[in-house]
Formats: structure tokens, C-alpha cells, sequence
């Protein structure tokens, strides 16, 4: 008994949380990302690797389908924090922290919870359901972490079962064309006019250092995105920018960007800096001055990077006709190298609102790129609200 | 091998001592990690920095395993574990001073071999899990390893042609007057990179990304995971190692006994590497390509040349 109490207690000590954030909740998040970090905690980057789940904000249907499905992949001991105001964030963590330790209740979780075999079956009563899902190709493949079935988890009491499993949905549905509920990639020409497998997935919703609700739904060839179409889950946020804040967000756009980088020092400093602005407005916070002299240190050192420069320089490079063709903020204009540094300045402009960006304008941006260098791309635009030009866009099932 | 090997540079111990290797190499491995827990804890402010390895393992070993729908389980499981299987099997060939367990007359190239093993491994940790993120990631680890692990090698090939030997205690016996890593800093630094490579390392680690949901490891939970990041911090831990005999004149030194001497420069070396994590922005694997092929390559190439030169000359 003593050994597995202090198992526990030492496990919970470095518990790893996944933070979901809802359109227009955004502050919320970084509450919650900064309680975590402040304990010894860390984000995960995926459901696998998550034992806390905490959604920032109140998720309409379609969100709210794409977070369940987030708890059906974690893999336990799991739990669950729906935060919907200002709260306490670090008292609910802490709550959170003891409900890890409770080990009968995780029993209880995994003997109740769905196997992927109920969660595929279930699918299979509801065609209409099904059939949405059917179209949007290869959505299951788990790009998103939202809908992937592959994901689904059998749970501890299950783990024994793994090799049935997935030979048990075998005879459900179109054995050929989605053994195990995956449809497989089809053919198609790549950039060389050569026949290549593209497979269909989905970036987004839920995924690190990604625009909220943002669904980007891709055909891959290799990792080379050939083409994408981009969705907002639930519609454009109601909530509307909040003025004085607007520094920090573009800080958290700095700190995710340099995590998509790679230079996690960097993107730690930028993430400090966030904090440091939204505590401006709070009594006895740091002064001005010293977040201005952070922030001369940050771009010093990411002007010196010979490394992030060779890594960014050329990405995406966008003239100032592109620019305007697309509908881009003037300071678009150059390559992801130049949007970054850019970004860094516009901190200290004055600006008290930021116009949002229609989302469709995304894929042609990605389009012709590989994951990771199109994740570079979204992320140096600085996108602060998105909005879809059509409503069509919505992925409500509702 | 025989014990009394005619000319031998080291003696080999009994095979029962592969079990004391193995806790050094475990050694190495929780300080890297407590390091490396240091120093994320002081990049973020909070508190528990060098006890995290401690906790990280606690709750891996307490969190479930888990699968994804018609995985490859098999050979996801083996990618996952074999990473520790390839470490331990590249340590088994270091000297530790005077003894060694496996005195191979082509430790160098065996050495390669385990390293060229870490390609499969990580891309069938990627592949087996039948998830597109994973499966992003698996191939990146590929990607890079296009470039660097021809450098790696030809950096192996100088000191090997330096001691006029592929057996690792020649190696470092002939560093008697002056260390390879001095006169042959190019091998050097590109046999250190290859190390942070195929550790998954610092800048080499777009194949665990945030931007694909951390790629191959993507869908690896509980005990899966730990053997899967515990296998990491021992390649790097091998790979700081066998530098040791191959640049860094092996046991010698003053003062100290030689198996001393080789856990200092090791513990050195390593720290370096775990420091290095933090401090450098990802190497993109299709820019790295280039880098490898258009500078690492011949760089390391040329330093070969100098060093046949330099080995024919003193014949």
C-alpha cells in the first residue's frame, strides 16, 4: 500500500495536462498553461501522452464532440476539467491532482469506459452520423486527435485484447476499402506526375500551438499537403477581441511559433513575456520597463540566431502583391524569418484590436508544403481571431 | 574472445559484468534526465527540476498502455524497446580504462551498426502505430538520418585510420601522446552531432514535433513511452561514451584511475549534450539534408584525407 501511495504521489508531482481551448478563450489557456508549468507540470503535446484534460471555455456541438473524443484516447488514470470562467485555475488543478490519486475511481474508469470495438459499433446504428463522417475522406486517420478512431482506447482492463481488437471491426463495414474503420489512402498524381497514395486527414482542431477551432482538412501525399480546405469548428467565436490584450496575444503567437521551431528556451522566454503583459493590468505586477527590456533581450537573441534564421528564411515567401491578393495585413509581406521579427515588434505597437482573418484563405497558403513547414506558415501570421467568409464551413454535426 | 589476445589493449572481463555496464549506462541515464529536468525547470520558473525523471517514470509505470486501432503491435512495441536494446548493445564494446566485456577487433564498425539499428527502430515506432502523425514523424527520424549518418561514419573512419585499427582499445591506446579530438576536430564535431541525432535529440527532433503531436511517439503512453524515452537518453549516453576511446584518449589522465577517468569525460560530454537541447532551434530535416551532404560530407571527408596523410606518413 505505501509503495503505491508514493507512486502516486510522485507520479502526480509531473502529471501532464492537455489543454484544449475553445474559440475566443484564449486567455483562459494561457491561465491554465501557466498554473501547469508553474507547478513542475507539463503540456502534452497529444491525448497518449496526457493524464489531464482540461477544456479552456464552453465548447459548442461540434467542439464538444471532438473533446469526447479526446477522452475516449487518453489512456488513464484520466481526468476531466471543464473550466467556463476565471476561475481558480491553480485550486482546480490541485483538485485534479487528487483525483488522479484516486485509484478506485480510475477502476471504475476503465472498466466502464468504451472499447474502440462500442465506439465503431455505435458509429454503425447512426448512418447519418457515419455518412458525415465518411465524407470528409480519411478524417479517422487521427491527424486531429479528434476524430481518429485509430486512437481509441481499449483502456487498461483491455490492453490484453489489443490483437483481437483489431481484427474484431475487420467485418464491420467496407472490409476493403477501411479495414478497421480507416479508409486507406487512394492514388493519385504527385507534383511529378507520378502516381503517389493520398491520404486525407485532418489537422486541428485539437493540437499544440494550433489556432483554436481551425480544422484544416488536407490530402497528403507524403507529408506534402497537395490539398486543403479549411473549417472553423462551430462557426467564428462570439466573443469579441479584447483591447487591452492584444501584446500578449501576440506574444503567445511569438512563444508558438518558436515551439514549432524547435528552440524551446526561446519559446519558454516568449511565453513568459505573455504572462508578464496580461499581469500588467493586476496591482503590484512587473513594472512596464523591465517586460520592455525582456523583450529588447528576446528579439537580440532572435536576431543573433543563425540557426532559426537558416530555418525560417524562404518559408513561404510572400511578395507584396501576393499580400494585397490575398487580403493579408501589409506586414505579411517577406518570409516566415521576416513575419517572425515583425511579430516581435508589432508587441510594442499600440494597436488595440487586430482585424481577424477569413480562414479560407489558409489553404492556398499551405498548399504545395510539407506538415511541418506549413505549420511554420500558419503560425507566422499572427492570426489573432479567424472568421470563415461562408457559414458552410461550419463542422457542426448538429 | 580470447583473454590474453596477443597485443590486446584491454582485458576482457566475464560476460557477468555486462550486468554492471548495464547500471553505469542506467547511471548516465537518470543524471542526463535529472539534468535535463534542471534545466526545464529553470526555463519555465517551476519548482522539482532535477527530481522529474523520478516523477515522469513513477507516472508512466502507473499510467495504462494502451493501442490504436489495427496497430502494428508487434513492431511498434519493438521500435518502442529496442532504442535501450541498441544503447546497451553499443556500450558493451567501451572500455572502462583497462577492461571491457566484447574486445571486437571491428568494435568501431559494430558500434556503426547498432547506430545504423536506430533507423528501423524509431521508424517502426512510427509506422506501427497506424496513426499519420506517427507515421510523419517516423519518416522525418528517416529524413535526417539521410544526412548524418554518412558523416557519422566517415567520422568514424578517422580515428580509426589514425590507430590503424577498427578494435576500440586500440583506438584509444593510441591517443597515448595526443587526443583525436584534437587534431581532428572536424570528425570530432560531426561524430558528436550524429550522437544528437540519432538520440532524437535537441535539434534533431522534428521526428518527435509538437507539430505533429509529438510524430512517432505520438500515440506511445505509459510504459511504452518510458522505455521509449529512457531508451533516447541512453543512446545519447552510449554515444558520449564511446567518444571517450574514440576522441577522448580513453582512461587516460592524471591522478585518477582510467575506468574514472572514461565516467568523467563520459558524464562531461553527455551534460553538453543534454544542455545543448534547449539552446538550439530545430535542424528542419530538408534543409539539414543539404547541410549534410554539401558541408558535413566533404568537411569530414577531407579530414579523413588528412589524417590517411598524416597515418602514412608516420608508416
Amino acid at each position: 500500500m505505501g509503495l503505491i501511495d508514493t507512486i502516486g504521489r510522485l507520479a502526480t508531482r509531473h502529471t501532464h495536462v492537455l489543454v484544449v481551448e475553445v474559440p475566443g478563450w484564449w486567455r483562459l489557456r494561457a491561465a491554465v498553461e501557466r498554473a501547469v508549468l508553474a507547478r513542475g507540470w507539463s503540456l502534452a503535446v497529444s491525448p497518449a501522452d496526457a493524464d489531464v484534460l482540461v477544456v479552456c471555455g464552453e465548447p459548442g456541438p461540434g467542439m464538444r464532440e471532438v473533446v469526447d473524443l479526446v477522452w475516449h484516447e487518453m489512456p488513464g488514470p484520466r481526468v476531466r476539467l471543464d473550466l467556463q470562467e476565471y476561475v481558480d485555475v491553480a485550486r482546480r488543478l490541485e483538485e485534479a491532482r487528487l483525483a488522479l490519486l484516486d485509484d478506485d475511481r480510475h477502476r471504475h474508469d476503465s472498466r466502464d469506459r468504451p472499447t474502440s470495438a462500442d465506439l465503431l459499433a455505435d458509429e454503425e446504428e447512426h448512418p447519418d452520423h457515419e455518412h458525415e463522417h465518411m465524407d470528409h475522406g480519411g478524417g479517422h486517420e487521427g491527424m486531429d486527435h479528434g476524430e481518429g478512431h485509430e486512437h481509441m482506447d481499449h483502456g487498461g482492463g483491455h490492453e490484453h485484447m489489443d490483437h483481437g481488437g483489431g481484427h474484431e471491426h475487420m467485418h464491420h463495414g467496407d472490409m476493403d476499402m477501411s479495414p478497421g474503420g480507416i479508409p486507406l489512402a487512394e492514388g493519385g498524381e504527385d507534383r511529378d506526375g507520378l502516381e503517389m497514395d493520398v491520404l486525407n486527414v485532418r489537422l486541428g482542431p485539437v493540437l499544440p500551438h494550433w489556432p483554436a477551432g481551425l480544422v484544416l482538412r488536407c490530402s497528403l501525399q507524403g507529408d506534402v499537403i497537395v490539398d486543403a480546405r479549411a473549417e472553423l469548428v462551430d462557426g467564428p467565436p462570439e466573443t469579441t477581441p479584447e483591447a487591452s490584450h492584444v501584446a500578449a496575444r501576440r506574444c503567445d503567437n511569438v512563444a508558438a511559433l518558436l515551439a514549432l521551431a524547435g528552440w524551446e528556451d526561446a519559446s519558454a522566454e516568449a511565453r513568459g513575456m505573455r504572462d508578464a503583459l496580461l499581469d500588467e493590468h493586476r496591482p503590484g505586477a512587473h513594472s512596464q520597463a523591465a517586460t520592455s527590456a525582456r523583450l529588447d533581450r528576446l528579439q537580440r537573441r532572435l536576431r543573433r540566431s543563425r540557426v532559426l534564421r537558416w530555418s525560417l528564411r524562404g518559408v513561404r515567401r510572400l511578395s507584396e502583391d501576393d499580400v494585397r491578393r490575398h487580403g493579408l495585413p501589409t506586414h505579411s509581406a517577406g518570409d516566415t524569418y521576416d513575419r517572425l521579427l515583425a511579430m516581435v515588434d508589432r508587441v510594442r505597437s499600440e494597436e488595440t484590436s487586430v482585424p481577424g482573418l477569413d480562414a479560407g484563405l489558409l489553404p492556398s497558403l499551405v498548399t504545395g508544403l510539407d506538415v511541418a513547414t506549413a505549420r511554420l506558415v500558419v503560425a507566422s501570421l499572427d492570426l489573432h481571431e479567424l472568421h470563415a467568409e461562408h457559414e458552410t464551413h461550419e463542422v457542426s454535426h448538429a | 574472445m580470447p583473454d590474453s589476445m596477443p597485443g590486446a589493449a584491454v582485458t576482457t572481463v566475464a560476460p557477468a559484468w555486462a550486468v554492471a555496464a548495464a547500471a553505469i549506462l542506467a547511471g548516465l541515464v537518470v543524471l542526463a534526465a535529472m539534468l535535463d529536468g534542471a534545466l526545464t525547470a529553470r526555463a519555465n520558473a517551476a519548482p522539482g527540476g532535477s527530481a522529474r525523471p523520478f516523477g515522469e517514470a513513477a507516472r508512466l509505470m502507473r499510467q495504462r498502455r494502451r493501442t490504436t486501432v489495427s496497430a502494428d503491435s508487434l513492431l511498434w512495441r519493438t521500435g518502442a524497446a529496442g532504442l535501450v536494446v541498441a544503447a546497451l548493445l553499443m556500450v558493451a564494446v567501451v572500455p572502462l580504462g583497462e577492461w571491457t566485456i566484447f574486445d571486437l577487433d571491428v568494435g568501431v564498425g559494430w558500434f556503426n551498426a547498432m547506430d545504423v539499428m536506430v533507423w528501423a527502430l524509431v521508424w517502426l515506432t512510427g509506422w506501427g502505430a497506424n496513426s499519420a502523425h506517427s507515421l510523419v514523424g517516423g519518416y522525418r527520424f528517416l529524413a535526417h538520418g539521410l544526412g548524418y549518418e554518412l558523416p557519422l561514419m566517415f567520422a568514424l573512419v578517422a580515428p580509426a585510420v589514425a590507430a590503424e585499427s577498427l578494435n576500440v582499445g586500440r583506438v584509444a591506446a593510441a591517443q597515448a601522446d595526443l587526443w583525436f579530438a584534437v587534431w581532428m576536430p572536424v570528425a570530432f564535431l560531426v561524430y558528436c552531432l550524429g550522437v544528437v541525432a540519432f538520440s532524437v535529440w535537441g535539434p534533431f527532433a522534428p521526428a518527435l514535433g509538437a507539430d505533429v503531436a509529438g510524430g512517432a511517439r505520438a500515440e506511445l503512453s505509459g510504459v511504452d513511452r518510458l522505455v521509449f524515452e529512457v531508451g533516447r537518453y541512453a543512446l545519447l549516453a552510449a554515444g558520449a561514451a564511446f567518444a571517450v576511446p574514440m576522441f577522448l584518449g580513453g582512461g587516460a589522465g592524471p591522478l585518477l584511475p582510467g575506468w574514472l577517468w572514461v565516467l568523467v569525460k563520459t558524464g562531461a560530454l553527455l551534460g553538453i549534450l543534454v544542455w545543448l537541447r534547449r539552446r538550439l532551434p530545430a535542424f528542419r530535416p530538408d534543409k539539414f539534408m543539404e547541410v549534410g551532404w554539401m558541408v558535413l560530407l566533404p568537411a569530414v571527408l577531407v579530414q579523413d584525407l588528412v589524417v590517411a596523410v598524416v597515418a602514412a606518413g608516420r608508416g
